[in-house]
């Protein structure tokens, strides 16, 4: 009970924290916390929140602007956007931010929301055999099946794989080849990558409104950091995997940090000076959140954990959650001296951690797919979320809203008053434990007795069963089979099937027959009598009869089904078959 | 030239435009998001993104199926995850993440040799890979090599020193009944592992200190595990039964409402409760939490001899029998069983399948002297002296056993006053190492109040813990004894027997204790050995 209103009290305290300032559950946004960006696009003071919006996730992909409670502007993406930041690029006047969208092998920069630079990523090493067959190809010195074996040979040995083209060509059928060679051969080989995450690092000034510079991860696991005017590659590292999520911190001329979760479920740290990750965490299952708080990181994963590690890698902390992670992001209130992180979860919940303390819990209307916390429109501590079915959840901090930052770790549990759930005995159970006390003796004599009974009436039925083969399966050693039978039909002429298998070793049984005892006034049949072939060890004989039913009264009975060898009366195995009731009338 | 005039002419009815070639999409360009709805759990959305791109690469893209295969393999479809790994290996053959994904789904599919195979080959490609050290270990403990798997899971910790290669490496030790090794290994994972996993900590020092027989201190760490994580199911129900050794049954019990809350249907705990209840008296309850233990784990043979020992004292022998019979049966070996068995059928009147039962029990019987000494009560209550005499004589060989070999120098008062008894009857047992004046007079001293001494025991040493046993059947074996006196009115052991029949209630109960702690202790341990496996999973 007391637990009870502990709780409720405790949510209604956690839910007056926030104002519900807009909530729009068809605002149809299918998005990641890494597409989601608060910025001052205008320059006039008041944030805009800029959504890459994925759309079906084919298309109607969509980079949106909302401005209070309604859309801006939209413009459409080309692809599906992987990251999108706001970033300043230069030192003039008016000081509007830029945003990059980060979308296939391409970053589109944004100014003013107008197109203004499209990056590409540069292209790989192309392996230089696939060059030559290529080469090859476009003198005409190859037929296109030549070149299809060059290339799959290429495939299976080379260190280099192969570019796009050459992967296309191969799922091609033979008759498309051609055409795919003449339209494709006149181009130079490029093999390229794809981004999957995207940051941005100070350049050379720590404030809040220096130039930046954006950090991208590629498929193929390398890091580039991007000048931010020429958008040349400053610098490049490598990792042993493709990155996922990416934190940066630092400044690019003094000295940075790059945290990267990768797909392999490491977390890697880079520096500056070493091309190479500095620092590696393995974690037990994959990182699904990744956020700094301060010095440390803290990192969610899908075993339902969130995790501390300081930045050399150490392990501070662990907090069990209690749904899976969907979406993580950093709290942080500067003017209040306040950093928390936010833990989107799958049982339509928001955490608060601070450390691995839960200090507050959001309650959502439906899951939340990306969270951002900062300024909109002129608020400082507003929380967006998008939930799963494309809703927008807006809400702004009280600025009376107080988190005690109390020790999560309570007295004893709740559950230890909650009273063991005993079984109850009844009073006629006590009754017949008495009455056991006084005639233990007897009790089990009688039990022992009818024990050898059962067992000895069994046994004797057994034997008789045995005797006289009215089983299924037969027990004599010269011919041992096995026989089922299937009914099939609604009557009132029925299929009968018998199966019959000889599960001898190798002898194969000869000159058997088949007999039938029915009822002749219920049911007629073509042969009631029949020999059946040479049964070959192992295999399974299927054997088809018909049964007519006679009777239209609905009644049924049992068909006797007996093995007979030649020359001998008694059966070898013997089937009972209950009939089913015929459904379908006589037709006669 | 002719060629060249061709040509042209007819790509030119084709297309168009032949110089402009379309740009071609990556392959890998949709991994990110197949990735993000992964880690999501969200893979509904995952296989349709799969789909799609499957479709659009004509099933080339590496990274689509090595995700399909992974939800295959978490919607319990191994076989078909195991053959899309597999094609994962042929596009990238030089990835050992694709081996070793293929080798855990033969490991899962229970085709250990196949999988260590697999495994081998991945470490060709990656040979500093803590993992594939560690699984291979693993592999090898199911197919029992434990040397390889040793030296496998050395070689990972070599590499890494991760908490699970450690209790793997404990397990073995402790399958391979190697004792000092196991505590080696937690010694050095108490050291090695980093402060900030306690959990992990506490464990390893709680099974180190076990194996050390220092029961105190693996208590104390219990504690500390405990107001770390106070909901830890498996922390609850080894203090629980700790306490239960203890004689605390009121604490545990606050302990085992904590974790019947999480887990109600853990057969262990029913069981550790029922004792809970045995030990405070209330037989009614402790049948109805064995029978509930009972019922959620059928074949647990420790529930059935606990039903066994309370029907016992409930003096509802039939229904004891039948529990002691289905405990012998899944439980062929154990001599204590066919003890209580045979102290059921003596109460059944059936001396002839009683003796039956204690021939069984004394031939399966190493060193428990009970069986011995109500063997030979036994006999002597049937009027066969000179049996009884040899029983008895078989007795004081263990006693002197133990005593030369140190293994046991403090035997259950009651047993010994019994034993003095019978003694006396049989003129026999001077020599007895308890008959020595000094430590005579001493046990005797205890006997009188046995029951605030044997609660004031060295708390569940090892020792206690044989004595636990013995003391335990001891209990049932006197009330066994008692009711026969009546029915044997010539014998004078009709004096022996029936003289400690009145304190038997009393110091029964701290005796019984012991009991639960003998039936607690490898439930237990069990639960302590299925962890590292869950977390392997």
């Amino acid at each position: 009970m007391s637990s009870v209103s502990h709780e409720l009290k405790d949510t209604s305290v956690a839910s007056s924290k926030w104002l519900d300032a807009h909530y729009d559950p068809v605002a149809n946004l299918y998005t990641f916390s890494s597409c989601i960006a608060l910025s001052d696009l205008h320059g006039d003071g008041e944030n805009k929140l800029v959504v890459g919006d994925l759309g079906t996730g084919v298309c109607n992909v969509k980079l949106k602007v909302y401005r209070g409670t309604g859309v801006l502007s939209e413009s459409t993406l080309l692809d599906l956007p992987t990251g999108l930041v706001s970033f300043l690029m230069d030192l003039h006047e008016p000081r509007t931010p830029a945003i990059a969208v980060a979308s296939g092998p391409f970053i589109y920069v944004y100014k003013n929301l107008r197109p203004y630079f499209k990056f590409t990523l540069p292209s790989l090493e192309v392996n230089p055999l696939e060059q030559d067959v290529w080469s090859q190809a476009k003198e005409d010195m190859i037929d296109p099946m030549t070149l299809k074996e060059m290339l799959e040979g290429l495939r299976d040995k080379a260190e280099i794989p192969l570019s796009v083209r050459s992967l296309r060509f191969l799922m091609l059928e033979p008759q498309e080849m051609e055409n795919f060679v003449l339209l494709h051969k006149e181009q130079p080989i490029r093999r390229q990558t794809v981004i999957t995450c995207i940051g941005m690092l100070k350049k050379n000034m720590a404030d809040e409104d220096a130039v930046s510079c954006l950090v991208i991860g590629t498929e193929n696991g390398d890091v580039y950091i991007l000048d931010p005017e020429a958008f040349t590659i400053l610098y490049k590292m490598s990792l042993p995997s493709s990155p996922t999520l990416m934190d940066v911190t630092g400044q690019f001329d003094v000295e940075f940090r790059i945290t990267v979760a990768c797909r392999n479920g490491n977390i890697y740290i880079l520096r500056r000076d070493s091309p190479k990750p500095k620092y590696c965490i393995e974690l037990s299952s994959h990182p699904v959140g990744l956020v700094r708080m301060g010095k440390n990181v803290v990192v969610g994963c899908t075993h339902e954990t969130l995790h501390g590690y300081t930045q050399k890698g150490k392990k501070l902390w662990t907090a069990y959650l209690p749904a899976p992670v969907t979406a993580m992001a950093l709290m942080d209130l500067p003017t209040r001296g306040f950093q928390a992180v936010l833990v989107g979860l799958a049982n339509c919940e928001v955490h608060m951690y601070r450390d691995k303390n839960l200090i507050s819990t959001i309650k959502t209307p439906d899951v939340v797919t990306s969270i951002c916390f900062g300024r909109y429109g002129r608020e400082d501590g507003t929380l967006i979320m998008t939930t799963k079915g494309g809703g927008l959840i807006v809400k702004i901090l009280k600025r009376t809203a107080v988190f005690d930052d109390r020790d999560s770790a309570p007295g004893p549990p709740i559950a230890q008053s909650i009273r063991l759930n005993v079984p109850k005995k009844t009073k006629l159970y006590v009754d017949q434990t008495l009455r056991e006390r006084e005639n233990a003796v007897a009790m089990h004599r009688a039990f022992q007795m009818d024990l050898s009974r059962l067992r000895l009436a069994a046994a004797r039925a057994y034997v008789k069963a045995l005797e006289s083969s009215l089983t299924p399966m037969s027990a004599s050693l010269t011919e041992p089979l096995k026989m089922n039978a299937v009914v099939q039909g609604l009557g009132p002429s029925f299929k009968l099937t018998l199966n019959i298998q000889n599960t001898a070793s190798c002898r194969p049984v000869m000159n058997l027959a088949i007999s039938f005892l029915y009822d002749e006034n219920l049911y007629s049949m073509r042969t009631a009598f029949f020999k059946i072939p040479l049964l070959v060890p192992g295999l399974n004989y299927p054997i088809d009869t018909f049964v007519e039913c006679l009777s239209d009264k609905g009644i049924s009975d049992i068909i006797k089904v007996f093995v007979l060898r030649e020359g001998k009366s008694a059966p070898l195995l013997t089937a009972h078959i209950n009939m089913p009731v015929s459904e379908g009338l006589a037709l006669n | 030239m002719k060629t060249d005039v061709q040509l042209p002419a007819a790509t030119d009815l084709k297309k168009p435009r032949p110089k402009k070639a379309p740009e071609l999409p990556i392959l890998e360009r949709r991994n990110w998001l197949i990735h993000l709805h992964y880690i999501r759990k969200d893979y509904e959305t995952c296989k349709a993104i799969i789909k799609e791109q499957l479709h659009e690469t004509q099933g080339m893209c590496e990274y689509a199926v090595y995700v399909q295969a992974l939800i295959m393999r978490l919607e319990g479809k191994i076989q078909q995850s195991l053959e899309l790994f597999q094609s994962c290996a042929i596009l990238n053959p030089k990835s050992s993440d694709n081996l070793k994904q293929v080798a855990r789904s033969l490991f899962l599919l229970g085709k250990h040799k196949a999988a260590i195979e697999v495994y081998n080959e991945a470490a060709r490609l990656n040979q500093k890979d803590w993992e594939i050290s560690h699984n291979l270990g693993v592999c090898y403990i199911y197919t029992k090599d434990f040397r390889s798997a040793e030296e496998q899971l050395n070689l990972a910790l070599q590499l890494n020193k991760h908490d699970l290669t450690y209790m793997m490496l404990g397990k073995i030790h402790l399958l391979q009944g190697d004792t000092e090794k196991a505590i080696d290994v937690y010694k050095s994972a108490v050291e090695y592992v980093s402060i900030h996993n306690l959990t992990f900590k506490h464990t390893c020092f709680i099974l180190y200190t076990m194996l050390l027989g220092k029961y105190q201190k693996a208590f104390e760490h219990l504690g500390n595990a405990l107001t770390y994580d106070p909901n830890n199911f498996k922390a609850i129900l080894a203090a629980g039964s700790m306490m239960q050794t203890h004689g605390d049954y009121d604490v545990a019990m606050n302990k085992y409402r904590v974790a019947a809350y999480s887990v109600p249907e853990s057969p262990p705990l029913w069981n550790n409760i029922g004792m809970c209840f045995f030990g405070k008296k209330k037989y009614v309850a402790a049948i109805s939490c064995l029978k509930r233990a009972n019922y959620l784990s059928p074949f647990d043979w420790k529930i059935l001899y606990n039903l066994g020992l309370v029907h016992l004292t409930m003096q509802q022998y039939a229904s004891a029998f039948h529990f002691l019979s289905a405990a012998i049966n899944l439980r062929p070996r154990m001599s204590e069983l066919y003890m209580l068995l045979a102290v059921a059928l003596t109460n059944l009147d059936d001396a002839d399948n009683a003796r039956r039962s204690y021939e069984q029990a004394v031939q399966l019987d190493e060193s428990n002297l009970l069986v011995n000494l109500n063997f030979a009560v036994f006999l002597y209550n049937q009027g066969d002296k000179k049996a009884a005499l040899l029983q008895f004589q078989e007795m004081e060989r263990k006693v002197n056993t133990q005593v030369d070999s140190n293994i046991n120098t403090e035997f259950d008062p009651e047993l010994v006053e019994m034993a003095q008894k019978l003694g006396a009857a049989l003129q026999a047992g001077e020599n007895l190492y308890w008959s020595k004046p000094g430590k005579d007079s001493k046990s005797s001293q205890r006997s009188s109040s046995s029951k605030p001494s044997s609660s004031q025991q060295p708390l569940g040493t090892n020792q206690a813990l044989g004595q636990a046993m013995s003391s335990a059947a001891g209990y049932s074996k006197s009330i066994s004894v008692h009711p026969n006196a009546p029915s044997i009115p010539p014998e004078p052991a009709a004096d022996v027997s029936s003289a400690p029949s009145p304190p038997t209630v009393d110091p029964g109960e701290p005796e019984d204790e012991d009991e639960v702690e003998e039936t607690a202790e490898p439930a237990k341990l069990k639960e302590k050995k299925s962890k590292p496996k869950a977390v392997a999973e």
